[in-house]
């Protein structure tokens, strides 16, 4: 017994932000997008081709693909999951839409087939991850080498060359001015905004990622939401894998092996907590688009590539550590 | 037997907000005795103990050990002059032997600097047979049941020359052989010249047991007795005896007796074989010690715990409730004892929070937020959340508006029947009052109201009817002319009237 623990003064209650539409919620957002101001501000005046529209766009298309896979990731990080197998189910899915199209198949079909099959291995992925009770990151490394040797198994080892198919499904340019790649990202990123802000399924993922006793006591099916979030990851990477094979004209089994670090960087980046509950899609979107920034502005400054790594490494430590930083304060004032 | 005083505590108090824990309290230890301390739910028991484990401090008040007079200790100093609180989650080493967590830190070495296993075993051993505990040294601690784990750990103080032990409601969960080793255990360690502090709700362990018995009630020492000196119906006197006039006053609903949900045979995690009915507009109370598996039966009956055994009867028609997701389609609330591990969402918004259930629960896939907002305003303003706006982040507000969060919530999912565990722990009188004229105000509505409670005035003034329960099972049922704290509490610990 300890009776008092739980009392606090009344009075606690903090209001530090006074204009109307920034509160604690979405406070990390208004951050990013201000870091990302002044990046481009600081990169306009260092290069003058920094801020034109070509180099905008291209930074965009760039980005489209990680910016997909990370809106998957980034809906199970807030469930409490964590997906590492998201590089190598792409591979899987690449594998199996370049060989259909090698094989004649239409465009459409592929389009369908690749994502089914990318919603199959995801939903897979969940069932074995939830159910198998394994902490998610432990199961889904497992899971990223068994998708490793599918991918490699599905072309036998081999690239498989589209043949000139396909080509325009992740380089078209509507307009001549906007790449497809961008109008999917940006249409999938309203997508998700409005899955994890407007539907109740939203409110469970966040419900479940901050207190999963809470959820489950006020009737949330913790695992069926969390396999869904799996599943709904893998569709993205099978997506993403059209976009990737449609731009390079072939499929290689050994692609996408930086993504499951640089989805979870964006994710973390865009403010999403890795312990669950916390996060937004706008946050995701700039995240995917800073990372895209950083390695865009280090090509124009004439980084060496070697040395891009290194310092795209270190954003993400120091990105991770100001979260966690802000978790501890968070934490560390029980009141 | 000898009479050297190992402790000796001399005028202690401490209060929390709103709660006065301890109030003047004085105790004394000699080496070679077993000092039982009894009391209700928060007579001061724990308080007590985190004062000598150097958890808390007093605001005023000495501890003297071994003739050494200190006004606070703090854990490293409690550990440093010898006390040790055996607690039954264990603080072993699970992975590491019986005989390496017995002797940690203290490992004979071989000449190179290596633990020599052949000589650490042989010192555990001989330890362990001079207490008689019959385990192989060599067992890893995690294999080890809760009993033995308990007697590894009193082997350990033992080699820590520990002088003084304290044993807070030691056998919950134990079988009456584990008790009756236990208790030998016990008796043999003080006989070597510790001094044992031993806590229990059991009536029959404490006389087993003791030399002493020591008799708390609202902070206060009512009374020391020695062995041989006092009955079982002078201590539960001694625990009850409040003044009944500052009670609650409450009005009473009219029950409908021809509408009833009945549970029969419930049975899981500590409950075993519980049945009972509840009335159409009545609140029935459940009382018992910490332990005794009302938070179990509850959880049970909500789906939260997986039960082996049990039905559940709404009006005459059996309803399946395996999930909390079913428990509250089938019209039930639980609002947990422990609202920020179990019933919050702290880092999300009031509106959040107060719309969980629904969003859970309800059908549809988008959030109508208009309807939304209109709702959770109206039960801001209906319970009198005290919050600047409804995107105010639960973690800031206080202990009371956050329990009133919680009761928002489940008045959102608009329930038929109503459980609440402990609803007005750690909040203060004006919310606590609040809470009462709530629950009753949804009797009057023709509700079923269930409440676990460990206050006493609370139960006899706001039930209808209070089950006492103990060890997993109902010990009694009490109606409305039978309730009265002594026969609660007669119950609760297993004494006769």
């Amino acid at each position: 017994m300890n009776p008092g623990m739980d009392i606090r003064t009344s009075a606690t209650a903090t209001k530090r932000v006074s204009i109307p539409w920034i509160n604690e919620n979405n406070i990390s957002v208004v951050y990013l997008l201000g870091i990302v101001a002044v990046f481009i501000l600081i990169m306009s005046f260092l290069d003058k081709n920094f801020l034109t529209v070509g180099n905008i766009f291209n930074v965009l298309n760039q980005q489209s693909t990680l910016g997909i896979i990370t809106l998957g990731v980034a809906i199970a990080l807030i469930a409490g999951c964590i997906d590492l197998t998201v590089g190598n189910v792409l591979a899987s899915c690449a594998g199996i839409a370049a060989l259909a199209l090698k094989a004649g198949m239409a465009d459409g079909w592929v389009i369908l087939l690749t994502c089914v099959a990318g919603l199959v291995a995801g939903t897979v992925n969940g069932v074995i991850v939830i159910k198998s009770r394994i902490n998610t990151f432990i199961a889904t490394l497992g899971l990223m080498s068994i998708y490793q040797g599918i991918a490699l198994i599905i072309p036998n080892g081999n690239n498989v060359y589209l043949q000139g198919r396909f080509g325009w499904f992740g380089t078209y340019k509507v307009g001549g001015i906007v790449p497809l790649p961008v109008i999917y990202f940006t249409v999938l990123a309203v997508v998700f905004y409005v899955i994890t802000r407007y539907t109740k399924f939203g409110r469970k993922l966040f419900a479940i990622g901050s207190n999963p006793e809470a959820a489950f006591l006020a009737g949330t099916n913790l695992d069926l939401n969390r396999i869904i979030t799996y599943s709904i990851s893998g569709l993205l990477s099978a997506f993403t894998s059209l976009i990737v094979i449609s731009r390079i004209g072939q499929s290689q089994p050994a692609m996408g092996v930086s993504y499951p670090l640089e989805t979870i960087a964006a994710a973390v980046i865009g403010g999403v907590a890795l312990s669950g509950g916390k996060g937004s899609v706008p946050g995701v979107f700039l995240g995917a688009i800073l990372l895209g920034l950083i390695r865009n502005s280090l090509n124009i400054l004439r980084v060496p590539t070697f040395y891009q790594y290194v310092m795209l490494g270190s954003v993400i430590i120091i990105a991770v550590t100001l979260s966690n930083l802000g978790l501890a304060r968070k934490s560390g004032n029980p009141g | 037997m000898e009479s050297t005083s190992l402790l000796n505590v001399r005028g202690c108090n401490k209060s929390f907000p709103g709660v006065k824990a301890l109030s003047d309290f004085t105790f004394d230890l000699n080496a070679g005795e077993v000092h039982c301390v009894v009391g209700e739910n928060g007579a001061g028991k724990s308080t007590f103990i985190k004062l000598l484990s150097g958890a808390l401090r007093p605001d005023e008040g000495t501890i003297t050990i071994a003739d050494k007079e200190y006004a606070h200790l703090t854990p490293a100093l409690a550990q440093e002059l010898g006390i040790r609180t055996i607690y039954q989650e264990i603080s072993l080493a699970p992975d590491l032997s019986v005989a390496e967590n017995i002797l940690m830190g203290k490992e004979p070495t071989t000449r190179l600097g290596f633990v020599d296993y052949a000589s650490l075993n042989r010192e555990a051993k001989r330890l362990l047979d001079n207490l008689k505990i019959a385990l192989d040294v060599r067992t890893l601690v995690k294999n080890l049941d809760i009993p033995q784990k308990q007697s590894v750990q009193i082997a350990k103080a033992m080699a820590e020359k520990a002088r003084i032990f304290i044993l807070d409601e030691p056998t919950a969960s134990y079988s009456s052989s584990e008790i009756t080793h236990l208790l030998e255990l016990v008796k043999s360690v003080a006989a070597s010249g510790v001094g044992v502090i031993y806590i229990s709700h059991h009536l029959e362990e404490v006389f087993a047991i003791h030399d002493r018995i020591t008799i708390l009630r609202d902070g206060f020492k009512v009374a020391t007795h020695n062995k041989g000196e006092v009955s079982e119906e002078t201590i539960i006197n001694e625990m009850v005896g409040r003044d009944l006039s500052k009670f609650y006053a409450r009005e009473k609903s009219n029950i409908d007796y021809s509408k009833a949900i009945e549970f029969r045979n419930m049975t899981g995690g500590r409950v075993k074989d519980v049945s009972f009915k509840v009335h159409r507009g009545e609140i029935v109370g459940f009382a018992g010690m910490v332990g005794s598996g009302r938070t179990d039966l509850m959880r049970v009956i909500f789906g939260a715990t997986d039960k082996s055994d049990g039905q559940v009867i709404i009006e005459g028609k059996e309803v399946t409730i395996n999930s909390p997701a079913q428990a509250i389609r089938a019209g039930f609330s639980l609002l947990t004892e422990d609202r920020q591990h179990s019933g919050l969402i702290l880092e999300h918004s009031v509106k959040w929070n107060v719309s969980l259930v629904n969003m859970a629960s309800g059908a549809g896939w988008f959030v109508n937020e208009q309807a939304e907002r209109v709702n959770v305003d109206r039960y801001i303003k209906a319970l009198d959340i005290r919050t600047p706006n409804l995107n105010q982040i639960v973690r800031n507000l206080s202990g009371g508006n956050q329990q009133k969060v919680v009761l928002a919530k489940w008045l959102y999912a608009d329930s038929d029947v109503i459980i609440f565990d402990e609803p007005t722990r750690g909040i203060d009188i004006g919310a606590k009052e609040e809470i009462y004229k709530l629950m009753v105000e949804l009797a009057k509505e023709g509700r079923y109201i269930l409440v676990i409670s460990s206050d006493m005035p609370e139960l006899i003034a706001m039930c209808d009817r209070v089950i006492v329960m103990r060890k997993g099972r109902i010990a009694a049922e009490l109606g409305q002319t039978d309730i009265s704290e002594e026969a609660i509490l007669t119950h609760s610990i297993g004494g006769t009237l």
